[in-house]
């Protein structure tokens, strides 16, 4: 436990030194200004126009800004993590310092949960970093934290996904470009699994495929609920990505 | 049952520190490393010499643990690198062919670093981080980043690291390749003054290197190990040639044809005034020559007897070598 804390404090610093992470927080700070502004904008238009029309509360906050705003954070995730968890790999392997984690006595495992544990942290601070906007507006106006909360549960868990996929890419390649390009396309991928549930025309493959699909699995928390398929669907590409990252790294020792 | 046996083994002073047996590594269908065979003894400095590509640096990451062979077995304080890596890796401080620092950290913090993945524990991680400071003399530039840094100043960080767990087996890749003279002789320096403490292993394909530091040779060509002694033995084993080089005060035709008369005589060149004479055979024949030259009146001024050095073993052994395997794995 200790060598993976010490594995991920290494690289958590050397992040947080970075002008990356900072470079990428601040470019997200300011879209998601700009369109949580607009959304909150476009809201309080119609509610103000079904007040008018004696039409009651009109549009929930949630649906109308949350819900949009979470969704742009997700798109925005997707970008972000790649870049982010692009070096979590092919620099140790440019720079040659590979080889003093493969001679240091760790084992594999201990490596791959450290580079997990630093990439997921950073992802998360740029998920929280996203949390304010919504946070802050309990300043003006009450609304219900639940749906709120399993939103950003949802979120937390995509994200990590995303560092897996990312952590996973990083491992097959020294070049970072590449790893970020398949970073990227292996999220896509991720997206678009579910997609095929519908052109399967084959019962069974079809209820795979809509197991597989991540924006259901992610509207359900978007709408406020926990489900167990979910979360378990999550946590299992977690693990797996894990897994596989954590396979391509002990076969550094045997190939 | 072995397991025992290992345990105890480490305990004992006169055991063998590493042992290698029966190395094989290919590279799809390039062997890089071919039977490998040979024991380092606790405390011994063992110099691995050989052309670039023959097979050092894939010996070297096999014996870290780095590298999986495809045959054959390393056991380093008793313990097997493939069964037991971690007790393996906790004996070892190792220095790649490029030193493996992380450009964005400071020298401290890097070797903080370095020190807490290599499992010293807390209160210790300070204590050995300054001793490896001090060793490598980094002192002057502990604070600052090392992409900042000049080569030597990386070089010796990077053994810095390999120093900062206190290992029993330092394993230091080409450690003084890239630098100036000076920074050489720094390295040098400092190899020496590690000897005793630790059982290091070092390669290099720079010949001085290994005469001034090593108490033992490995020649390694193509793979294969040509030649293991110790530096007095194989200069030894190089005695059936020896050279002499003789200067007289009145040379002359009549003197070079009397040299080449002399028993045991195979050249003589005429160098600057002087004659360079091979011989075979070792010190009966340099004294009849001596003799023969005596007796020539010529006026003998000097005639001195030239240790074979390193270079002409290792030219022989490595171009020998060659002949030997015509055609073999280019």
């Amino acid at each position: 436990m200790r060598s993976v804390l010490v594995l991920a404090g290494k690289d958590l610093r050397n992040l947080f030194h970075s002008p990356l992470f900072y470079g990428i927080a601040g470019l997200c700070s300011i879209v998601w200004s700009g369109l949580f502004f607009a959304a909150l904008y476009d809201f309080a238009q119609a509610s103000a126009m079904s007040a008018m029309q004696g039409q009651g509360e009109g549009a929930s906050l949630h649906f109308v800004v949350f819900a949009r705003h979470i969704s742009l954070v997700n798109l925005f995730m997707i970008f972000a993590v790649s870049a982010m968890s692009m070096r979590l790999f092919s620099d140790e392997k440019r720079n040659q310092t590979m080889a003093l984690l493969l001679t240091s006595p760790v084992t594999a495992t201990q490596i791959t949960l450290g580079k997990f544990l630093a990439g997921l942290i950073a992802a998360w601070a740029l998920v929280a970093l996203s949390f304010l906007y919504p946070a802050s507006l309990r300043a003006f106006a009450s609304f219900d934290w639940g749906p709120l909360v399993a939103s950003y549960i949802g979120l937390f868990l995509i994200t990590g996904c995303y560092v897996t996929i990312g952590m996973f890419a990083s491992s097959l390649t020294e070049n970072t470009v590449l790893s970020v390009v398949m970073s990227l396309i292996f999220n896509v991928m991720l997206w678009f699994v579910g997609a095929f549930s519908d052109s399967a025309h084959d019962p069974v493959l079809d209820k795979i495929f809509a197991q597989l699909n991540v924006g259901s699995h992610f509207v359900n928390f978007i709408k406020g609920t926990i489900s167990i398929s979910s979360l378990t669907f999550f946590v299992s590409v977690i693990v797996l990505m894990t897994f596989l990252t954590q396979r391509v790294v002990e076969s550094n020792r045997w190939r | 049952m072995i397991e025992g046996q290992t345990k105890f083994a480490t305990r004992n002073y006169k055991m063998d520190m590493i042992e290698v047996t029966g190395l094989v590594k290919s590279y799809g269908p390039i062997q890089a490393v071919k039977d490998i065979q040979f024991r380092v003894k606790k405390g011994e400095v063992v110099g691995f010499l050989g052309p670039n590509g023959a097979g050092k640096s894939t010996t070297m990451k096999i014996i870290t643990g780095s590298m999986a062979p495809s045959g054959g077995s390393v056991r380093v304080a008793g313990f097997d690198v493939f069964e037991e890596p971690i007790e393996v890796k906790k004996r070892i401080g190792y220095l790649p062919e490029n030193p493996p620092v992380y450009g964005e950290m400071t020298v401290d913090s890097y070797l903080r670093f370095v020190a807490k993945l290599k499992g010293i524990s807390g209160d210790r991680v300070s204590r050995q981080v300054e001793k490896s400071i001090e060793k490598t003399d980094l002192g002057s530039v502990r604070k600052r980043l090392i992409q900042n840094l000049s080569k030597g100043f990386r070089q010796r960080v990077g053994i810095a690291q390999a120093l900062v767990s206190d290992p029993e087996v330092l394993i230091l890749d080409e450690p003084t390749s890239g630098l100036d003279p000076r920074q050489v002789a720094e390295v040098r320096a400092l190899i020496q003054e590690l000897k005793g403490e630790h059982t290091i292993i070092l390669s290099t394909h720079i010949l001085p290197e290994v005469q001034t530091m090593c108490e033992r040779i490995i020649i390694i060509n193509r793979g294969r190990i040509v030649a293991e002694d110790s530096l007095e033995g194989l200069s030894n084993r190089m005695a059936g040639s020896s050279h002499v080089r003789i200067r007289v005060s009145r040379p002359g035709a009549a003197i070079e044809q009397m040299l080449k008369n002399v028993t045991g005589v195979t050249a003589v060149t005429n160098v600057d005034g002087g004659y360079n004479v091979q011989l075979v055979g070792s010190d009966g024949a340099v004294e009849a020559l001596a003799e023969s030259v005596v007796q020539s009146k010529a006026g003998l001024l000097e005639l001195k007897r030239e240790v074979v050095d390193l270079e002409e073993i290792f030219l022989k052994l490595t171009t020998s070598e060659e002949s030997q395997t015509p055609g073999g794995v280019a």
